[in-house]
């Protein structure tokens, strides 16, 4: 059995109970909100990839500690607000869509600069 | 150190060719990796910013990963001053490219650094909203860049970082851009009733009125400007050339291009 | 929301500010100007206004009929924003009276127009 961790050491940050069991949960559920995207969209394919390697790493070990120097991007507890976000960003490009070609060309010389002396 | 380069893996058949075009670094090491020389040649240029390749390569990708992920809303790519990265954006896509930075496990530019506003009246769409994004995670900062003319609203991302509520009322202040859905948008820096934006171009730098305090109403009273000499405006132009160290170095920026070819220097 | 829909304006298809159509704009105009109206007499006994409710009341109508040819509904949006905000700092008495006083102009005098009297004041 691993040391507990008695604190995080950030602000408001509480240490989770069982980092391994809620990141796999989000993990899971981010995927799932991926697959409803369509395949050949970029954006859907890194996030897969990110998440795919972060839940290989959960597979293979449960101590917490050892999950946190592997995925080598904070603590458990910070990793699972990013797991959060994520899964929160996904539901939302569902509705966006960022996938389809340019909205809205700029209008010409729009993004010139110096702009031109009229 | 590697999770930087790790989000480089998609445009990472373009790292190669991110070939450094100024000569005078050619006595670093061929790999791009920070340089660990055990004593530092001699300072020539001591107040000249350095240039870090490195930093700039992983710019250059982490721009084109954007453009790469949300094809919708980015318009164009962009580094200015060597190591500043610009990303443009039409309006309809401020919710979701900032959320898209925030959010993001390879962004996670969480903290609002800033939002400025500039105002170019000859354009079509006069003013640009410009938000500064700063990553902690990964220590890198971003430009997003947005245009609207003075009657097209823009969305407001107090949805998203908080404090976006009182640069966006800043900017409604002085600009008059006003910013949709945002929970409180006053005036925060002018007077209160004062008519006007003062950072357009065409609202002159005295202002239309000026404050005096009246005797007979026994308080400062409002009126017209008048000034007792006309205003003179010297153009301070030279006709020589101001800086011909920097010739090479043209003020305008480097465009990484969204598809497969390689950057170019404009 | 407002914002999915487009206006039209002249021949272009434009983000609406707030309202969709002239109707919904005159709406928000005729309420603005009755929150004003129905705060007269609160500013006049909050702010010790020197002038009486008939005067404010003559001075409200002015200051909406000075924009009665406004015709874009964008603009009449915004004009009924920046009213919103005005009315907004009044009623909390973030305004003092000197700010509400502005509103009459006491001591401007109106600068002459016809030749004649341009020319006794030396304007040229």
């Amino acid at each position: 059995m691993g040391v507990l961790k008695k604190t995080t050491g950030l602000v408001g940050m509480a240490v989770a109970p069982n980092p391994h069991h809620t990141l796999g949960a989000l993990y899971g559920k981010i995927l799932r909100t991926l697959q409803k995207m369509p395949e050949s969209s970029v954006y859907r394919k890194y996030t897969e990839q990110i998440v795919k390697e972060r839940a290989a790493v959960l597979k293979q070990t449960k101590d917490a500690y050892e999950i946190e120097t592997k995925i080598n991007c904070g603590q458990a507890e910070e990793l699972i607000i990013q797991a959060e976000n994520e899964l929160n960003l996904a539901r939302k490009m569902l509705n966006w869509k960022p996938w389809e070609p340019l909205v809205a060309k700029p209008p010409k010389s729009q993004w010139d600069w110096p702009p031109t002396k009229a | 150190m590697s999770f930087f380069l790790r989000r480089t893996l998609g445009a990472g058949r373009n790292l190669g060719r991110a070939v450094l075009n100024n000569n005078q670094y050619s006595g670093l090491q061929r790999v791009a990796t920070k340089t660990d020389q055990a004593t530092p040649q001699a300072e020539t240029r001591p107040t000249v910013a350095k240039f870090d390749p490195l930093q700039k390569s992983q710019l250059v990708d982490f721009g084109k990963y954007v453009a790469e992920c949300l094809p919708k809303y980015v318009q164009k790519v962009q580094i200015t001053a060597g190591n500043e990265l610009e990303v443009l954006i039409p309006p309809e896509g401020v919710i979701p490219v900032l959320q898209f930075l925030k959010d993001h496990h390879s962004a996670q530019f969480a903290s609002l650094v800033d939002i400025g506003g500039m105002d170019v009246p000859s354009r079509q769409y006069r003013f640009e909203i410009i938000y500064n994004l700063l990553s902690l995670r990964y220590n890198a900062r971003i430009r997003v860049k947005t245009y609207t003319d003075e009657l097209t609203p823009i969305d407001s991302a107090c949805e998203i970082f908080k404090a976006a509520n009182w640069y966006e009322r800043e900017i409604w202040d002085m600009f008059g851009v006003f910013f949709a859905n945002h929970p409180d948008l006053r005036r925060i820096l002018t007077d209160y009733g004062f008519e006007g934006h003062p950072f357009r171009k065409d609202f002159p730098l005295s202002g239309y009125v000026e404050l005096r305090y009246d005797d007979e109403q026994k308080r400062v009273v409002v009126e017209p400007l008048e000034l007792a000499q006309e205003f003179r405006r010297f153009e301070l132009s030279a006709p020589w050339e101001q800086f011909p160290n920097f010739r090479a170095n043209p003020a305008a920026e480097e465009v990484v291009n969204k598809s497969e070819d390689q950057p170019k220097k404009e | 929301m407002a914002a999915k829909q487009a206006l039209r304006v002249g021949t272009k298809t434009v983000r609406p500010v707030l309202s969709l159509n002239q109707a919904e704009a005159r709406s928000r105009v005729l309420n603005l100007y009755k929150a004003w109206y129905r705060q007269i007499p609160y500013i006049v006994k909050d702010f010790d206004i020197p002038k009486s409710e008939e005067q404010c009341r003559a001075k409200l109508k002015e200051i909406f009929l000075k924009n009665k040819d406004v015709t874009d509904i964008r603009v009449i949006d915004l004009l009924v924003i920046k009213g919103q905000m005005e009315l907004k700092e009044t009623v909390n008495t973030w305004k003092q009276k000197g700010h509400v006083m502005t509103f009459f102009k006491p001591t401007e005098e109106p600068k002459p127009k016809d030749f004649l009297s341009k020319f006794f004041s030396g304007l040229d």
